[in-house]
């Protein structure tokens, strides 16, 4: 991995059409700046990596489970 | 037509009619092209097959028969990879997930956003939501 030192005001540059700037530090925290190009989706990495994993939990399942699983009152279609 | 072996056994498809994901499914980005696998016995529940790989299927819903408030706006750049206007037709759909203790429960937070006219999907993760990725089912 990269590792890059920066102070609050500089940023650094990913390709030709990403940017990242420090905007503020504060306590244990630092605030970022981005700009992406809109067809770039920019998640927090633990919500990414949750939801990756929640994807990779739904592979189990079974072909009885799509007529079994739902109570019988749920109201049709 | 095409055939592949999945999980499930043998299935018939036709390659001009597949669900494609332009950027994959979170965590699986290089899968791009599903099989739609309807319910035969007309139930809420349908899955989706990859063709790229066997071991990959979902079991997906359309939320609002549960929760009929759901509502998903797409944004301009989900717009761009659905490839639709404003004014096409858009619809939401839930992953399923079946656990041990067969309660299933909807991923409302990370919807699967649909277009029928492009035939084209993309799995957001919706951000400031009260919406939680394992919904059970309403009591």
């Amino acid at each position: 991995m990269l590792v890059l030192t920066r102070k609050a005001g500089e940023g650094i540059v990913i390709g030709d059409n990403i940017t990242i700037k420090v905007v503020e530090i504060k306590g244990g925290s630092i605030r970022l700046g981005i700009d992406a190009p809109k067809t770039s989706k920019i998640y927090r990495q633990e919500v990414y990596e949750r939801i990756s994993a929640e994807n990779q939990q739904a592979l189990q399942w079974q072909l009885d489970d799509l007529d079994t699983v739902v109570p019988s009152k749920t109201k049709d279609k | 037509m095409k055939k592949i072996q999945t999980r499930f056994g043998e299935v018939e498809y036709d390659p001009s009619n597949l669900l494609h994901f332009p950027a994959g499914l979170i965590g699986f980005p290089s899968l791009r092209d599903f099989i739609v696998m309807p319910n035969k016995k007309k139930g809420p529940l349908f899955w989706i097959q990859s063709v790229d790989d066997p071991d990959v299927a979902f079991v997906l819903t359309d939320p609002t028969n549960f929760f009929l408030e759901y509502r998903v706006v797409p944004e301009e750049s989900e717009k761009n990879h659905l490839q639709i206007d404003s004014d096409s037709e858009c619809y939401a759909l839930s992953v399923v997930t079946v656990p041990p203790d067969r309660k299933i429960t909807l991923n409302l937070a990370a919807p699967i956003l649909f277009s029928p006219k492009s035939n084209r999907a993309i799995q957001v993760i919706l951000e400031n939501t009260e919406y939680q990725s394992k919904t059970p089912l309403p009591a």
